[in-house]
């Protein structure tokens, strides 16, 4: 019970239980999550029985994680859910009377919460609602048609915000400018003038207190995702990423290792985000604003800069690693 | 030194806020000052697009507040202009990563190193708006001559008014078709300014060349040719103090200009 208890620290519940399709739930979290007091929270979702295919429920998970907040755990009903939870690492919990009694606020904390009482009452007399749920304390969405008013509902039960995953990605004090490197082409050291990618000045920035280090991503578990990549989301794993797609420019993708794109990958891409220098990013077409492997960052030549690929028959995979302190793009994938 | 911060905003969405950031910015640092952008459209940037910076960005201003990284690393130097400095938006975060008071303070220290800090606010009056305008001290309302984004700019117009440490408003017309005027299609010159009565910085004619420009992320007032491109150029001059005429397109009575009459008579020539 403690365990489960401390999973919703520094978070919400957020029931969207009763909710019976996808573009109300999405609409329902999305006026939920503009609410400024998400920011940094866990959100722990309670979604029902309503069937999410794993695209579905990572659009939702980038929704929540563009407002900076993430989900600690999701309680379903429906085993598709569960599934794609699964493929998506996110933790399963039910969310048992116990724990929502240690998290609930109590009696006082609800007075002045006007629209909560009301919701407490369209839920008990909600057939559908299981038991425990009454208990629950947290954002209620019975479907409502007032955003704004469901927003307001939100009930701050923890409040430290925790630590960041992404200042572990983004370091600060690493910074050493050293000037411009040069990447090499499979055919060798290129001039800036040919070479496709140049290192950027950052110098090399891996987080604070990581190391490099040489781990063999093939032990690493691999999150598969099957669908495109747009401007704004972001894949943040701390294992393989492998996604059946493009991704495009504006989209972000951070891998503890590898990287790979089945498709033409068009956004920022940070493989072994934790300083394993081992991995790789792959692409069928490797056109990524910024390729970025351990602690080493490079840019797209600016001659290069066509946003959007032209979709043919003929791409020819590509594969970076670093070699000799250097990105190096191979244009066909090496088998050692 | 203290520079100038000029919030560059609409109201309406797609009037040419950020071509018009894009395109002073870089007449400004041409001319020898230095320059920072500050692109507050937080979820959908675009200012590193149109400058062509997109592939040197690692920090974004979320990354700064959020303290990831000093402010000055955060700053992305244009690729021919030195004294041209990006401060990108984040795209995966939205406006609500950033308040008011956090970019006030960017703002404040921006402008003790360089002459001029223009930010490009996103469309809306909300919290973005509010964001964008905290740290300026002067604003140029861009608009085009169609009644939704008068109506708009008239708004934002009413709402800088509120804002004490804002002393200095401006026009700017943008996508003016004189072919349109003539034929009584568009609202002229003095039409705009006779409803917004504020003082005209600018009047941008329509051009194509803009959107091939944007697609090279490379701003038009580097083409020496296109007439976009000196329309820039004389804003950039008009901040600086110097009395330049507007370009002449030949202005035609407008729709409303018989009504304006009454009103003193602005002679601007487009
Ligand atoms: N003078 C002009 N002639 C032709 N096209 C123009 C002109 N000014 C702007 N445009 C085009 O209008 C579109 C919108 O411009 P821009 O992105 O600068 O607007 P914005 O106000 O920043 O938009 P948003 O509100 O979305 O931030 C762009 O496609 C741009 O190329
Ligand atoms: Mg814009």
């Amino acid at each position: 019970m403690l365990m489960e208890k401390s999973a919703v620290e520094n978070g919400f519940i957020i029931d969207l239980s009763s909710i019976k399709n996808t573009s109300q739930l999405v609409f329902e979290l999305s006026s939920i999550m503009e609410h400024p007091d998400v920011k940094g929270k866990n959100i722990c979702l309670k979604l029902g029985s309503l069937d999410l295919k794993q695209s579905q429920l990572l659009s939702i998970k980038a929704l929540i994680e563009s407002m900076n907040a993430k989900i600690a755990f999701i309680d379903t009903k429906s085993e598709q859910t569960e599934a794609s939870a699964v493929s998506l690492g996110i933790m399963i919990k039910e969310i048992s009377s116990d724990l929502t009694a240690d998290i609930a606020p109590s009696e006082e904390d609800f007075k002045d919460s006007e629209y909560k009482e009301e919701a407490v009452e369209e839920r008990t007399e909600n057939p559908v609602q299981d038991t425990n749920s009454q208990e629950i304390v947290e954002v209620h969405t019975e479907v409502h048609n007032n955003p704004i008013e469901t927003t307001e509902g939100i009930e701050d039960i923890y409040d430290e915000v925790s630590a960041q995953e992404l200042s572990e990605v983004i370091p600060s004090e690493n910074y050493q400018p050293d000037g411009f490197g040069i990447l090499a082409a499979s055919e060798g050291l290129l001039p800036e003038e040919t070479s496709k990618y140049i290192l950027l000045d950052t110098g090399n920035v891996l987080p604070e207190g990581v190391e490099e280090n040489s781990v063999n991503t093939e032990s690493m578990q691999t999150l598969y995702i099957n669908q495109t990549l747009r401007s704004g989301q972001t894949i943040s794993y701390d294992g393989n990423v492998f996604i059946i797609g493009d991704a495009h420019p504006g989209s972000e993708i951070i891998a503890g290792g590898d990287i790979t794109v089945w498709g033409i990958l068009g956004g920022i891409a940070h493989a072994g985000c934790n300083g394993n220098i081992t991995s790789k990013v792959r692409a069928l077409k490797l056109n990524a604003i910024q390729l970025r492997i351990a602690g080493l960052y490079a840019r797209r030549n600016d001659t290069l800069n066509v946003p959007y690929v032209q979709k043919t028959n003929e791409f020819t995979p590509e594969e970076a690693l670093i070699e000799d302190g250097k990105i190096v793009i191979y244009k066909k994938l090496r088998r050692d | 030194m203290t520079g100038r911060v000029i919030v560059i905003t609409s109201g309406k969405g797609g009037v040419g806020k950020t071509t018009t950031s894009a395109n002073i910015g870089t007449a400004l640092a041409k001319s020898g000052y230095k320059v920072v952008l500050i692109d507050t459209d937080l979820g959908l940037r675009n200012l590193d697009l149109l400058l062509g910076l997109e592939n040197r960005i690692v920090y974004t201003i979320v990354d700064v507040i959020e303290e990831r990284c000093k402010l000055r690393q955060a700053l992305v130097k244009d690729k021919k202009n030195p004294n041209l400095q990006l401060l990108a938006a984040a795209q995966t975060r939205d406006k609500t990563a950033v308040n008011a008071e956090q970019l006030k303070e960017i703002c404040d220290t921006l402008k003790e190193e360089n002459d001029f800090v223009l930010v490009d606010c996103p469309a809306g009056i909300e919290q973005g708006f509010q964001n964008a305008v905290a740290g300026a001290s002067e604003a140029i309302v861009v608009t085009t001559p169609e009644m939704s984004a008068i109506r708009d700019a008239d708004r934002i117009i009413g709402l800088l008014a509120t804002k004490e440490e804002i002393t200095s408003v401006k026009l700017l017309l943008n996508r003016v078709r004189p072919n349109l005027i003539k034929s009584n299609e568009m609202m002229s010159v003095d039409d705009v300014v006779g409803i917004l009565e504020i003082p005209l910085v600018g009047i941008i004619p329509e051009d194509a060349g803009i959107i091939t420009s944007t697609n090279k992320g490379e701003p038009i007032v580097n083409d020496e040719n296109a007439l976009a491109g000196k329309a820039y150029r004389n804003v950039a001059e008009r901040i600086l103090g110097e009395e330049v005429p507007f370009l002449d397109l030949d202005e035609p009575k407008g729709f409303m200009a018989k009504i304006k009459n009454a009103i003193a008579k602005l002679k601007v020539k487009v």
